[in-house]
């Protein structure tokens, strides 16, 4: 690694940091501008209990104030401060629990994804205009048009009601085995389509028909030369997916009652929890920023031919 | 270029995503009351039928283990801090308090004891106060083996009322001796006798003495601020221990063996899944996973009807859909000269009118299809009079229950005496059959299908005579904000009680309540003479004739909350009631139901109409 790529890369965590610094600062704000609070409800709750939990949770300070407690909480102790909502529960904690199976879900998901989507992507380019190339494209397709919400439900209808072969919930045995399918059918769809588009141009390539010319073995050619080019988009692309994915995934955890990440952040919103709301944003944005970051470095890694500027 | 582009697409459709997830969670989650304000009930002397599937346990089968669904995460699981329904399920099988709600032989629903030897009658002393000795039973543990003594209450309902406890429901001692100098006037006399000394005579006493708020906590163990939060520092006195809890996810609760009633626990694990999602919640009802979940999705209810006629369960609630009109809104057409008193009683008149051309019935059976009950009032049916009859019929003193007739007979006659009122005041075309000068109204609720479909309903009805509805809807935390505030004209609106008592239906309405989203006697309202009472003839003093709502509204109030005489009490109800509905800016809809389903191989089960669910006699059958 030349010391031209170690100033990008130098360069694009300051940039992350203010980024980050950005986000929260305006989350923070927007936040608090919208109409509604965390302690108000149906039923009125007393003039004294809302002033004493104003004064708990220090929302009865002025606002610049909360802001640079909550600044300097966060940088400097990594503390996301209380929940407000679930009592008793700090944002940490809530945070990790739910991040651990966003996580497992997303990064299974993703793995699923890249490995098959890969596969069918190459089949699909070699055997190009066969009929497995258009078996795999229109199944693709439909994956790449379905939304998550209907896709989720068909599997839930199909394998937990009808033949009951696995749960129909998150917290049951095998139960992750559904929203793990559910959320990785998009990305290996489109990842199918992009090793399969950016294989058939490397086939057209030049050093390509040299090989061929020069007698190399299809297999070597496929592995050797081809299939590497051609993953260089993918890359691209796995980065901001793996982010996405990990993050949570609203629709399929409310699906299937996953336990995770992303029904916390929007109930946190509905709810005006404002340290839920921030802790998820925050590592949200962060995971975000990070995992494109890290597309990018992996982009020069397989491609020399990229300047990082 | 392209991979920008590409990271464009995926961030745009990550939040896209959510944004439209958000928009479905604030349809599902907080419906009417969703807060799920907690309960209140039936009284003991009532014979409200319990919803129970069974009375003899059949042959039981396998390991006695049922998993059930209410809501999703509970809020807080400490008694004090807890003020949703599904958290007092969950805390009336960890806890026990000095009373409870069983069945009797019948299977009827009644008060009994529990911690305590027996539930005492109360003494009255010399000044009106009356005092409860209570002697706890013999060999009460918690969960982590000490005693339970009568100190942990006293504790605990101290705790509760401490400002610094900020507990949504520290009002509920509000009968209690001492409450408004933050001190409660409890003693434990010794470890086994507690002492309590209540302000005046209490109806629903003993049916408090069995809502979670009223539960014992240990002073060492609550000063873990975060011990309700998970099962290692739980420690209770109920017939369960929390043996997991799995965030977001499930909350195991174990057969508590030393528990003193353990003999008639039948049910030996509890798992209480959490999602609140409908959807899913059936999904997992229909595979057989889960025997009894808590919710089932609007538009499927017909059909469940039909496909599961013996688990599909509609049970009372105590509480009351209705629309709720700004006081201060002005619906007078821009002709009207009116003034004052007489400007009030006109619109008075005219919503009065508008709520004669609701369909309620068609809202019920067509629109929202759970089984409600037309309303003509606003104290919600299953509430009871002094004599034990239901509250609502005999409210507004006609032949048939509340203050108008919504049976389905009526409603055209309701419909002609309606447009001959507004005739009244507004330009009617006789050709068209149009109101010409109506002002134009909004409605305003929180999104929701449901809530959408009512408002529909309406907006149609009002169209059809010439007035224009609009209709906004606002995510819930808005809109409650909103509403509060006062800032809409006309607004969707629900109440559930937190006891069987009209008083949580009435006290609402005075003019410094935070509920009175009405705005009586608030703003233009607050100097308007308008309102007359007289309670002479059950011997009070006050006679007002057109004084304003803090003269009228907020005086009777105050004296129902100190009258000790039951039958003048309910009456001075009635008649808070009967002011309330003049104004007609409570329109009621409808009176809510509990839609549950549960398995039919369960047997035992029963709620109660606080919506509380009761699995500890449950048994699997078969």
């Amino acid at each position: 690694m030349n010391t031209k790529t170690l100033m990008y890369i130098v360069k694009r965590i300051l940039l992350a940091i203010v980024t980050v610094w950005v986000v929260i600062t305006v989350t923070f704000f927007v936040m608090h501008a919208v109409p509604g609070g965390p302690f108000i409800g149906e039923k009125a709750v007393s003039e004294s209990v809302m002033k004493a939990m104003e004064a708990k949770y220090g929302l009865d300070k002025p606002l610049g104030v909360q802001y640079l407690t909550y600044l300097s909480d966060v940088v400097t102790r990594f503390d996301f401060g209380p929940s407000l909502k679930q009592k008793g529960r700090s944002v940490n904690d809530i945070i990790f629990d739910g991040m651990k199976t966003s996580a497992k879900l997303g990064l299974i998901a993703a793995v699923i994804a890249l490995i098959s989507g890969v596969i069918l992507g190459s089949i699909a380019a070699l055997r190009r205009n066969k009929i497995i190339d258009r078996i795999i494209m229109i199944i693709t397709t439909a994956f790449v048009s379905m939304p998550s919400f209907i896709m989720g439900s068909l599997l839930l209808i199909a394998f937990a009601i009808n033949l009951k072969w696995f749960p129909a919930n998150g917290a049951s045995k095998n139960g992750l085995i559904l929203p793990v399918l559910t959320l990785s059918l998009y990305p290996m769809a489109y990842i199918t389509r992009l090793t399969r588009s950016s294989m058939l141009e490397v086939l057209g390539q030049d050093y390509i028909r040299t090989a061929k010319a020069k007698g190399v073995s299809g297999m070597k050619i496929i592995f050797g030369h081809a299939l590497k080019n051609s993953l260089i988009p993918v890359i691209t692309y796995f980065g901001p997916m793996l982010a996405g994915i990990v993050t949570g995934s609203l629709v399929v955890e409310q699906i299937f009652a996953v336990p995770g990440i992303g029904r916390a952040f929007v109930n946190s919103i509905t709810g005006r929890d404002y340290p839920l709301i921030m802790g998820t944003t925050i590592v949200l944005a962060t995971l975000i920023v990070v995992m494109n970051l890290v597309g990018d470095i992996m982009y020069k890694v397989v491609d020399p031919r990229i300047t990082l500027e | 270029m392209k991979k920008k582009l590409v990271s464009l697409v995926l961030a745009s459709s990550m939040v896209l995503s959510l944004a439209a997830c958000g928009a479905q969670s604030t349809e599902t989650a907080p419906a009417d009351t969703q807060t799920s304000e907690t309960a209140q009930t039936t009284d003991a002397t009532t014979e409200t039928p319990a919803d129970t599937t069974a009375e003899a346990p059949a042959e039981p089968v396998g390991e006695q283990t049922i998993n059930v669904c209410l809501a999703s995460e509970p809020a807080s699981l400490d008694p004090a801090l807890n003020s949703a329904v599904d958290g007092a399920t969950l805390i009336n099988h960890l806890f026990s308090g000095l009373a409870k709600w069983g069945l009797d032989a019948s299977g009827n629903l009644e008060l009994q004891p529990d911690c305590a030897e027996e539930l005492v009658e109360g003494v009255t002393n010399e000044d009106g106060t009356v005092t409860y000795t209570y002697t706890l039973r013999d060999g009460l543990t918690w969960s982590d083996g000490q005693p339970v003594t009568a100190n942990d209450f006293v504790f605990a309902w101290n705790r509760a009322i401490a400002p610094e406890t900020a507990a949504d429901y520290g009002y509920m001692f509000e009968v209690v001796d001492g409450y408004a100098d933050g001190k409660l006037n409890v003693n434990a006399v010794d470890d086994k006798t507690l002492e309590v000394t209540l302000a005046n005579t209490v109806a629903y006493w003993d049916e408090l003495l069995a809502f979670p708020t009223y539960m014992p906590v240990r002073e060492d163990v609550v000063a873990n601020e975060a011990w309700a939060t998970d099962p290692s520092t739980y420690v209770c006195n109920g017939a369960y221990t929390m043996t997991s809890w799995d965030h977001n996810s499930l909350i195991t609760l174990t057969k508590n063996e030393n528990f003193y009633d353990a003999d008639k626990i039948t049910m030996n694990e509890i798992n209480f899944y959490l999602s609140d999602d409908a959807n899913n919640q059936l999904a997992n009802f229909e595979n057989g996973d889960w025997q009894m979940i808590d919710d089932v999705p609007t538009n499927e209810i017909a059909n469940l009807k039909e496909t599961y006629p013996d688990e599909f369960v509609t049970a009372g609630q105590l509480g009351t859909y209705y629309v709720c009109w700004n006081i201060n809104e002005n619906i007078l057409p821009s002709s009207s000269t009116l003034t004052g008193a007489d400007k009030a009683a006109a619109e008075n008149e005219i919503r009065n009118a508008l709520a004669l051309l609701i369909d309620r019935n068609y809202i019920v059976n067509d629109v929202a299809q759970g089984g409600q009950v037309p309303a003509s009032s606003f104290v919600a049916m299953g509430l009871t009079d002094a004599d034990g009859s239901q509250f609502y019929e005999n409210a507004g003193g006609n032949s048939f229950a509340g203050y108008y007739d919504v049976s389905e007979d009526a409603y055209e006659a309701n419909w002609s005496a309606a447009l001959e009122t507004l005739k009244k005041y507004y330009t009617f075309d006789e050709a068209t059959q149009q109101f010409t000068d109506f002002p134009t109204l909004t409605y305003l609720y929180n999104t929701s299908e449901g809530h959408k479909a009512i408002a529909e309903a309406i907006q149609a009805t009002f169209a059809g005579i010439g007035i224009t509805m609009n209709l906004e809807n606002q995510e819930w935390a808005t809109f409650l904000d909103t509403r509060k505030a006062g800032n809409y004209s006309i607004a969707r609106n629900g109440w559930l009680g937190d006891y069987n008592d009209p008083i949580s239906f009435l006290d609402m309405w005075t003019t410094q309540s935070g509920n009175n989203d009405v705005q009586f006697g608030k703003g233009d309202n607050a100097s308007v003479q308008a309102y007359s009472l007289d309670i002479t003839d059950l011997g009070y003093e006050t006679k007002v004739e057109n004084g304003t709502w803090a003269e009228t509204y907020d005086v009777l109030i105050s004296d129902i909350k100190t009258c000790t005489d039951p039958n003048t009490r309910y009456e001075l109800m009635h008649r808070a009631e009967d002011l309330l509905m003049s104004t007609g800016c409570i329109c009621p809809i409808y009176f809510y139901t509990d839609l549950y389903m549960i398995s039919s191989n369960v047997k035992g089960f029963f709620s109660s109409p606080l919506g509380y669910k009761y699995f500890m006699y449950c048994t699997i059958t078969g």
